[in-house]
């Protein structure tokens, strides 16, 4: 059984977002392993200098670098997971952080997304996503069912009662997003992500990134890490490789997830987004609370002492000690037992 | 139907002004009738539908959001006096609310 869940955003933020939620000192933390990153992966910090795929993939790279800053903040005030899940791209920060991948790894993951996007280009498809806000599910299942066939539009993630997300061919994104508008959506739109994460062709299409993880050298995590695609707690360093791998062309049930880790025992959700944004389109049920980066801050939230069922592994243990690097700001450092 | 009186639609009014306020980080003296809710306060769907969730459950109304996104179809929430009035309706109508 699990008291906590830590869940993870990954992309999807605007990253200017994230950061003007961040305190001076966690955000002199970012900009330190914001500049260490760019300089490892040989990118300039002036985005303008890049072409567009990389501008993107290294735009990509800026709320995984935030949700990191915020994952230590939380470890440094005690509160610590007992359970992790990522929401998709989410998935290979939430390895990262929980030991399974060095944050190096997680990069070279997200950075790899850039032929991809030179791949769709070149193939001609036109993909996309979109995000649908006032539909469970299994309603837009229902209302899609004689409209679009597998091949054009998928749902790629249920993510709450009202909160879904759809992708695939543009033009069927497009079509959809006015479907559901017209049927009483909220709010419909599509994301212009020039790709289609969680759509079944990625699989051909996002070969590099497959390969990255299947070179990778994964540990056992210091706690398990929830599968959005199986459902089930993943525990060793082989499940959280293929939860990696099929990522990118999987569909997923982050609402079932988050269902799931209830019934496990989770009481406390810690969204690890600097800016709540995990919390806005989840929903756990009222015995429940998911917590934001602000509740921390603000003291609305302490971590209550508990003792929980932890996986912790021979070869992979993973702690923190706080280095100072030469311009005297305070990062993490990674320490394997 | 149900009746609304002076009072509820003045408590509708203030919650829907307390939530703004609290989510968007402005003072609540900042905001008028006139104000844009996306434009002027900075806020979005996503608070939109918890606003309707907190809303359902103070007054206990079963209502479907797909109901209400008919009506914004409508009748656009381009103004506070836009949002009040629907949930004044909401309210009143429930569902039956894309019909007013």
């Amino acid at each position: 059984m699990y008291n906590r869940a830590f869940l993870f955003n990954g992309i999807g933020s605007k990253p200017e977002k994230l950061v003007e939620k961040l305190t001076p000192e966690l955000k002199e933390k970012y900009d330190y392993y914001r500049m260490e990153a760019f300089s490892r992966l040989g990118l300039p910090t002036d985005l303008n200098e890049l072409t567009s795929h990389q501008a993107k993939t290294a735009e990509w790279l800026l709320p995984f670098i935030c949700d990191r800053v915020v994952y230590e903040y939380y470890i440094d005030q005690g509160i610590t997971p007992d359970i992790g899940m990522g929401y998709s791209s989410g998935i290979v920060i939430a390895s990262a952080c929980l030991g399974s991948i060095r944050h190096e790894d997680a990069h070279r993951i997200i950075m790899s997304h850039c032929s991809m996007l030179q791949k769709v280009e070149e193939s001609g498809d036109k993909l996309d996503m979109g995000v649908i806000i006032g539909f469970s599910y299994d309603e837009l299942k229902e209302l899609f069912k004689d409209k679009f066939s597998p091949d054009e539009l998928i749902i790629g993630s249920g993510n709450s009662s009202f909160h879904v997300m759809v992708c695939g061919k543009s033009e069927a994104v497009a079509k959809a997003v006015d479907f559901c508008t017209e049927e009483g959506a909220i709010k419909a739109f599509v994301m212009k992500t020039g790709t289609a994460f969680h759509y079944p062709v990625m699989k051909d299409l996002d070969e590099e990134s497959i390969g990255v993880c299947k070179s990778l050298d994964f540990k056992t995590p210091v706690c398990p890490l929830m599968s959005v695609f199986d459902i089930v707690p993943l525990e060793t360093a082989e499940q959280i490789r293929h939860e990696n791998i099929i990522n990118v062309y999987t569909p997923m049930r982050w609402d079932l997830a988050l269902k799931k880790l209830e019934e496990l025992g989770v009481k406390e959700f810690i969204d690890t987004s600097a800016n709540g944004a995990v919390k806005k389109f989840s929903r756990v049920s009222r015995k429940c609370k998911i917590y934001t980066l602000e509740d921390v801050l603000s003291g609305n939230y302490k971590p209550h002492t508990h003792t929980s069922k932890k996986t912790k592994p021979d070869n992979a243990a993973l702690t923190y000690s706080n280095s100072q690097n030469s311009n005297g700001g305070y990062y993490y450092e990674r320490n394997y037992r | 139907m149900r009746e609304i009186t002076d009072e509820i639609r003045q408590e509708i009014k203030d919650m829907i002004f307390d939530y703004y306020a609290d989510e968007c980080e402005v003072d609540k003296s900042e905001i008028t009738m006139e104000s844009n809710p996306t434009e002027d306060l900075g806020s979005d769907s996503l608070m939109f539908v918890e606003l309707i969730e907190m809303t359902a459950d103070k007054y206990d109304l079963d209502i479907k959001l797909q109901s209400i996104g008919k009506y914004m179809l409508k009748t656009p929430m381009d103004t506070m006096a836009d949002v009040v009035d629907m949930f004044c309706k909401i309210y009143q109508y429930g569902n039956d609310v894309v019909n007013q």
